[in-house]
């Protein structure tokens, strides 16, 4: 009894939740070094023990070999504590099973990876009849993100905020630029009022900015604002801001279907080069507004035929790496084409970041932040004040937040110049019932607003994490 | 290779062992001994070292297997070469490589003393000799662990490095929280120990030194005839806890958490208790004619099976003078050990299960050549990594303890003393039989003999493979290696570009 106790009080120290991760891929790995740096218990599953050795080898965290979706398994790795349940096996039913047996045995929210299109236009009712947490699809995901980048190709980056009213646009300033050396008030008076630059990078410093920093060229600032005033800016400072009317993209997997998909929906000509026969017919009559290619990507002579010279944009998204890169780089140098590149593998960030390939998606990166946002979220007992949307910026060195405000608290009520902030951070948005505002010192949170707060501090589970 | 942080952790652990070294100089202040005095001295040394190897956080945290390996057995070297300096300094071991034997067994948890009169010591030395075994027991960078926030998976080398055992689970997710387990139930049942032997009428300073050396199954004890003099339950006590000190502390863990049917079936826990009693009933069946009572020869037969099998080495009779089947019996459990993840020392339990296992299955290929055959333990396959270490460390520990019976006969003593001696050191139980048995002590070996001794406790402690890397040429090119140092320059002078 009084053991129990004793080790209950060790055990209650740690804030952190009991989260379980079936599968140890490369999904996996990224949410385990994500979350255990956030300081909570984790315990993985996979069948392959030399995975799990792996990954216990280089995190605190706890391993076992066995079938995830085995109730014996579940139980020896204590799901009876889990609050958190998340499989990311390969396989979508495998991923399913382990979360609906996860529901039965254990009192936990269940997260499940679910990316074959078959299902994932299901997933709305998946998800409500199995009762998960949320449905994850990578693909998916990263399609929208390069879709978004595509129609508006001066941008390296673009997340989207409050649904899609408020964006985050990131470009890099080039040499003899409007932006060249003038001073942040100096852009909010003579340029465009209505927009907040949050973040710059200059070469490897993140900066969150105050009123009189003065940018230079080859700068890369990110800014909030709607996606109309975005435009509108973007063209005043000289920028291109015409949607791209034409894609080519390599490689037929999922990725492509999806991102295919969503470009032609947005009226964009799509070119498939796909190397197997077999998935060429499938994606002839999935997509059959596509120009499908039976060919290797990776040949230049085929590039040439097919126009990568005329094309306007051009997306690798073969499985490999190094062949994309390959391709982006041979884009860049025969043609004016907006690239994206899709990154798989994390390592060799500081050689991939030297070779300037423009916009770069980290499909794992884009999993994570959704799954870290629940967590956060989930963790956060302080009020009930819940987190929307995360997302990393500059290589996770700051984070971009939005809060959605339930309750009257310290924050609420107070006009932002009479709170006193952490340093380094910025209330860059507040979006109340639908219209954006960039606030200004004398405006104030109230309930009912979404708010987007960009920091580098990390691990802000509420909204009253931002005052000092 | 890390340096900064080896610095680092090393630097933590001479804090820690400062804060130790004032409990001895408080029971010196206690009973007024003018020893005390050396102690706090000493403590303060250590506390400056420590502080000044700590005063600069280490950049990088990275810690490989290598680091914590080597990081461990330096640690080791360092707690003991420190915590010899009060026994030489207060002139009660006059010999700094024989103070240095004494705290060196004290913190592997052997026992074995160069002390020819135990009770001539003051108080507050007695105490430091238990209370290393107490912290020896554990683990110090375990305890380490347990308090200093670090952050990042490699300190799981560091822990892998120091635990006892084949191989080493943690109870839960994070490392921080397992060594606090660890350690709670440690310190928990010691004070469980110490409450029932102060009960059944022992004194407070006999009772906290005897449990100290009970829990880190250690066996120094304050009277020169160990266990003999105390009183009949205090010496079953004794023998109860020393078992209970040798069961895989993964055991009572499943107990707490009300997993008791996990508990109950672990197999090395069963095996352990079978072999125990098993080796009791042959030793009491033998020397049942030497007693009167056959309780009494019960007693004795108890408490010598627990004190050998769990590498402690308390002794409540000179068992030397037992029959030769009964020593064989006790010489046997010398090698048997404790189970793996308890503080006990030896070859450990689940180690004679797998490898029995593993005969079972050679002798099978020879009967069916092509049989298909995964060796379970724990109602778990093991993978053929677990075994093949397993199986390199029976050979190596082969070879290691062959070699040192042949270096330490070059002292010219029978055959007998040099073998226990040797057997007693390296699976860190304290008596052997002959001249090292129960009422002799390790005074006459010669200067390298003792060094050699010395070796042998710390591989033993350590599971041999973090010390016998200290011996290997590589890891010492790679910590003096300037490529570290040229590498950040030429970082350096890239950022300034």
């Amino acid at each position: 009894m009084f053991l129990s106790k004793f080790s209950q009080a060790i055990q209650s120290e740690n804030k952190g939740l009991h989260i379980m991760i079936v599968g140890c891929g490369k999904v996996g790995v990224t949410l385990v070094e994500q979350l255990s740096k956030e300081g909570h218990d984790i315990t993985v599953i996979d069948t392959d023990a030399g995975l799990v050795q792996n990954v216990t080898n280089t995190y605190d965290i706890m391993g076992m070999v066995g079938n995830g979706a085995s109730y014996s398994v579940q139980i020896e790795a204590g799901i009876a504590d889990t609050d958190l349940f998340i499989a990311v096996t390969g396989s979508d039913e495998l991923n399913l099973l382990c979360c609906t047996v996860a529901k039965q045995v254990g009192d936990c929210a269940a997260i499940a990876r679910v990316r074959t299109p078959d299902y994932s236009k299901e997933s709305a009712y998946l998800r409500e009849k199995l009762g998960l947490a949320m449905i994850i699809n990578p693909e998916l995901e990263t399609a929208l993100e390069a879709c978004r980048i595509l129609l508006l190709p001066s941008a390296l980056e673009v997340g989207s905020f409050a649904h899609g009213q408020a964006e985050m646009v990131k470009f890099k300033i080039p040499e003899g630029n409007l932006l060249d050396g003038i001073s942040l008030m100096e852009l909010h008076r003579n340029v465009e009022s209505n927009l907040l630059v949050c973040v710059v990078e200059r070469e490897d410093n993140v900066i969150i900015p105050s009123g009189g920093f003065v940018l230079q060229k080859d700068d890369v600032i990110s800014f909030v604002s709607t996606p109309k005033i975005a435009r509108s800016f973007l063209s005043k400072i000289g920028f291109n801001i015409r949607q791209a009317r034409s894609a080519m993209i390599v490689g037929g997997g999922r990725a492509a279907y999806y991102l295919a998909t969503q470009l032609l929906k947005n009226g964009i000509e799509v070119r498939i080069i796909e190397q197997d026969k077999k998935r060429c017919e499938e994606l002839s009559i999935l997509l059959p507004k596509a120009i499908i290619i039976n060919g290797d990507g990776s040949d230049e002579e085929l590039l040439r035929e097919e126009g990568i010279d005329s094309v306007e944009a051009f997306i690798p998204l073969t499985g490999i790496d190094e062949e994309n890169i390959i391709l982006t780089l041979f884009a860049r140098q025969f043609s004016n084409a907006k690239v994206i590149t899709k990154i798989n593998r994390i390592g060799f960030k500081s050689v991939i970041d030297k070779l300037d390939l423009g916009s770069i998606l980290f499909p794992k990166y884009i999993t994570s932040e959704a799954i870290i946002a629940y967590v956060r979220a989930m963790s956060n007992t302080i009020g009930r004040n819940n987190i929307r949307t995360l997302y990393y910026l500059v290589n996770r060195k700051a984070e971009a937040i939005e809060f959605e405000i339930e309750e009257e608290s310290a924050v609420t009520g107070v006009p932002l110049m009479n709170l006193s902030l952490k340093p380094s951070l910025l209330v860059t948005c507040i979006n109340r019932g639908g219209k954006i505002l960039i606030p200004k010192g004398t405006d104030e949170i109230r309930v009912g607003d979404t708010v987007i707060i960009v920091t580098v501090h990390t691990g802000f589970n509420d909204i009253l994490d931002i005052l000092a | 290779m890390n340096r900064p942080m080896i610095r680092y952790v090393l630097g933590s652990v001479l804090k820690i062992e400062a804060l130790l070294l004032m409990l001895p100089w408080l029971v010196g202040m206690i009973y007024r001994e003018s020893q005390a005095v050396y102690y706090v001295a000493v403590a303060s040394l250590c506390g400056l070292f420590g502080l000044l190897m700590t005063y600069k956080r280490p950049s990088s945290n990275v810690f490989y297997m290598k680091e914590g390996c080597l990081t461990t057995a330096l640690s080791w070297i360092i707690l003991s070469m420190f915590g010899a300096v009060p026994f030489f300094a207060t002139g009660e071991i006059p010999s700094y490589a024989d103070a240095l034997f004494e705290t060196i067994s004290g913190f592997t948890t052997t026992g074995a003393s160069i002390l020819p009169d135990v009770e001539a010591l003051s108080h507050c030395s007695l105490f430091w000799r238990s209370l290393t075994h107490w912290i020896g027991g554990m683990g110090v960078l375990v305890f380490l662990l347990a308090v200093v926030p670090m952050s990042g998976g490699g300190s799981m080398n560091l822990m892998r490095a120091e635990s006892p055992g084949p191989s080493v689970g943690k109870l839960v997710p994070k490392i921080k929280t397992t060594a606090r387990i660890l350690y709670v139930i440690y310190l928990a049942m010691t004070v469980i120990e110490i409450v029932l032997l102060l009960v059944s009428g022992m004194p407070l300073f006999d009772s906290v030194t005897l449990s100290f050396g009970t829990a880190g199954t250690g066996g120094f004890g304050v009277r020169g005839d160990s266990i003999a003099s105390y009183s009949v339950l205090q010496q079953w006590i004794i023998t109860v806890f020393m078992i209970l000190f040798g069961v895989n502390f993964n055991f009572y863990y499943y107990l707490i958490y009300r997993q008791v049917k996990k508990g109950f079936s672990m197999e090395e826990v069963r095996w352990y208790l079978i072999v125990i009693l098993t080796a009791i009933a042959g030793i009491f069946l033998n020397i049942r004619h030497l007693y009167e009572s056959g309780f009494k020869a019960l007693t004795d037969a108890a408490f010598q099976v627990g004190s050998i099998i769990t590498t402690t080495g308390y002794c409540t009779t000179d068992f030397d003078l037992w029959p030769g089947f009964s020593r064989s019996i006790l010489v046997l459990l010398m090698f048997i050990g404790a189970c793996a993840g308890s503080t006990g020392g030896g070859m450990k339990v689940s180690r004679g299960i797998i490898a029995v296992r593993t005969l079972k299955k050679e002798l099978l290929s020879y009967i069916h050549p092509k049989s298909v055959k995964k060796i379970q333990y724990e109602d778990k396959p093991l993978e053929h990594d677990v075994l093949r270490s397993l199986n390199v460390y029976i050979i190596t520990y082969v070879i290691l303890f062959s070699l040192s019976v042949l270096l330490i006969s070059l002292d010219e003593y029978d055959l007998v003393t040099n073998f226990t001696a040797v057997a007693a050191t390296f699976n860190n139980i304290g008596p052997g039989l002959s001249m090292v048995g129960p009422t002799g002590n390790f005074a006459f070996f010669s200067v390298w003999a003792k060094i050699l001794l010395m070796i042998d406790m710390l591989a033993g402690r350590l599971e041999l493979f973090p010390i016998l890397i200290l011996f290997h040429p590589e890891i010492w090119r790679e910590f003096f290696s300037k490529k570290q140092e040229r590498e950040k320059a030429k970082q350096k002078a890239g950022d300034k570009n």
